[in-house]
């Protein structure tokens, strides 16, 4: 570290106004942050309640993201090992899983931070430590089957179109990672639903067994839900899925992780849960009762294990950006998220995974919501006086 | 009963205007810059759609139509007057956008001054000709039409609110300079887009 340090300081110079790269500054600082906590603290963009530096708060995200990472490569190599009838360690799995999931994840973050830098390059703006948490979470959001070009296509398009061009991290409305995967979902459906969630490159001497089946878990869902996989086997994750999605348990870790260092908000993920299972108990009472096999019958609870539910009430609906800011907001905002999503899985036959879609459209909700809640603080506020 | 409630809900959220057919871009993107306006415009054009299409209605039904003018006289009963539908519509949105701004300008000056120009332009605000138009296109019944054209109304009225709500957030954004103002309007309209895509599909 000593040896870095010194390195650092004898280009420094270099770097300042009027160095030889004073243009390439942004890149330096970046890089320097990066290896050591800086001497101050940030002073504008989201996290102005707090006095931790942006890159320590991202970097808690990473960490609460290990779990739902280490499991997701644990699974795609069981999930592929499964499908051929396999007898596979943990260790291979890991280790099948790991080679898979690492050129996703290092293609994500090279793209993206190859546009952040120009980016900052060109607008003469720093390096901003978002990308540290959208560069994972692009990934986790990705089949492991998933063309390494789409990756790439998939991280220019949330860095450009979801965050640089509103002036970058902590200034977008929505959430970039979501976006980068619902432009993915629509414009390569193909590559992003049907039989794609397990690795399926040959084994040789194998063949597939014959109770395969590729089909995502939510789309034999509204047919006949009893052929989900066991609430246990959807809790701890062992199930088809997009990398990271799987394991409700792993999801749980990094929820406790975000809640205690206090990055996470607690109100969105409470009641991101409730409201599920309000709505998902509404329909149940409601369902009609001559259909058993209806998709409204199914119990509450499950909606709250299967897919990516978890995934996207921890990481993806907690993002401080993009969720609704006041108190009172973030309760609303939450509740429509699970509301909504347990209604886009029941009745949209085109989309059997409600997620993404729900937290994206209430990112877009959530700046009225604030309004509302705000304006509405302000009558009472009045009314008192 | 359900049946107009679908409606009213499609139409709100499936059908949007702007986000499903595109429609009134020009006071959407123009008078969305504050919610206070977006509000006052929304409800202006909920109004005017709601009075408006229910109206041309009953002109294309009893006026218009093939054999509609028979009550006259039996002679009149193979005149077919559909080619008039436009202009007449047109004429309906005009007058009843009128009856709007005497009123808003008597009793909410406020709201009249900052709408300006764009108040007496509803008369040509696509949406509100095309709720028209899809009502003859669709063969509504007069029931159906008033749903209809209230979830038409209520979804130009939550779209453009949504926006302008979007727009105050980003008054704190470091936008790019050429981007500034209707190219980031245009940009956020297109992601929005995006997000009520997760509408598409669902069957009522």
């Amino acid at each position: 570290m000593k040896i870095a340090q010194k390195l650092l300081n004898s280009v420094r110079p270099h770097f300042k106004e009027g160095g030889r790269f004073e243009k390439l500054h942004p890149a330096f600082d970046a890089l320097e942050t990066f290896l050591f906590v800086p001497g101050h603290t940030t002073s504008q963009g989201v996290h102005v309640r707090d006095a931790i530096d942006l890159k320590r708060t991202m970097f808690t995200v990473i960490v609460a993201l290990v779990p739902t990472l280490l499991f997701g490569m644990w699974n795609v190599g069981y999930q592929h090992h499964l499908a051929y009838g396999m007898e596979a360690s943990l260790v291979d799995n890991f280790l099948f899983g790991f080679w898979k999931v690492l050129p996703i994840i290092i293609v994500s973050y090279a793209v993206g931070l190859g546009v952040e830098f120009i980016f900052a390059i060109v607008r003469n703006h720093q390096v901003s430590e978002g990308y540290l948490v959208t560069g994972l979470l692009i990934p986790l959001t990705m089949p492991v089957t998933i063309p390494l070009w789409m990756v790439a296509l998939g991280a220019i398009f949330c860095t450009v179109l979801g965050k640089e061009i509103f002036g970058g991290t902590g200034m977008n409305f929505m959430n970039p990672a979501l976006l980068a995967r619902a432009f993915m979902f629509f414009a390569f459906p193909a590559y992003m639903s049907g039989d794609i969630w397990t690795d399926l490159s040959p084994e040789a001497g194998h063949a597939l067994v014959d109770a395969y089946s590729g089909a995502t878990n939510l789309v034999t869902f509204d047919a006949n839900f009893t052929k989900l996989p066991s609430p246990a086997d959807m809790f701890w994750g062992f199930e088809q899925g997009s990398i990271g999605e799987t394991s409700a348990f792993a999801c749980l870790i990094g929820a406790l992780i975000l809640i205690a260092t206090g990055i996470g908000s607690w109100q969105i993920i409470v009641s991101c849960v409730v409201g599920v299972l309000v709505m998902g108990l509404f329909l149940n009472v409601v369902a009609p009762a001559d259909v058993p096999t209806h998709a409204m019958h199914t119990p509450a609870y499950y909606h709250l294990l299967m897919g990516g539910f978890a995934f996207g009430a921890v990481y993806m609906a907690t993002d401080p950006v993009s969720a609704a800011q006041t108190e009172t907001g973030k309760w609303i905002y939450g509740l429509l998220i699970g509301m909504f999503t347990v209604i886009l899985r029941v009745f949209n036959p085109a989309y059997p995974e409600g997620v993404m879609l729900s937290i994206l459209l209430m990112n877009v909700f959530a700046p009225l919501i604030d309004h509302i809640v705000v304006e509405q603080h302000i009558k009472n506020r009045k009314k008192r006086a | 009963m359900q049946h107009l409630i679908n409606i009213l809900i499609k139409t709100i959220f499936v059908e949007n205007v702007i986000f499903a057919f595109f429609l009134g871009m020009c006071s959407f993107l123009a008078v969305s810059k504050k919610i206070k306006t977006a509000f006052g415009l929304g409800l202006a054009v909920i109004f005017v759609m709601v009075l408006t299409t229910p109206l041309n209605y009953l002109i294309l039904r009893y006026l218009l139509f093939e054999g509609a003018l028979g009550w006259i006289h039996p002679s009149l009963a193979s005149v077919d007057l559909t080619f008039l539908s436009f202009i007449l519509f047109i004429s309906t949105i005009a007058g009843a956008v009128q009856l709007v701004e005497m009123v808003v300008e008597k009793f909410l000056p406020a709201l009249y001054t900052s709408l300006g120009i764009f108040l007496p332009l509803i008369t040509v605000n696509c949406s509100i000709l095309g709720a028209s138009l899809f009502m003859q296109e669709r063969e509504y019944n007069f029931a159906e039409t008033t749903a209809f054209s209230l979830g038409a109304g209520i979804g130009f009225f939550l779209a453009i609110v949504l926006l302008a709500a979007i727009r105050e957030r980003l008054r704190y954004s470091n936008i790019p300079e050429p981007l500034q103002g209707l190219g980031i309007a245009m940009i956020v309209t297109a992601l929005m887009g995006l997000a009520f895509l997760s509408f598409s599909g669902i069957q009522l």
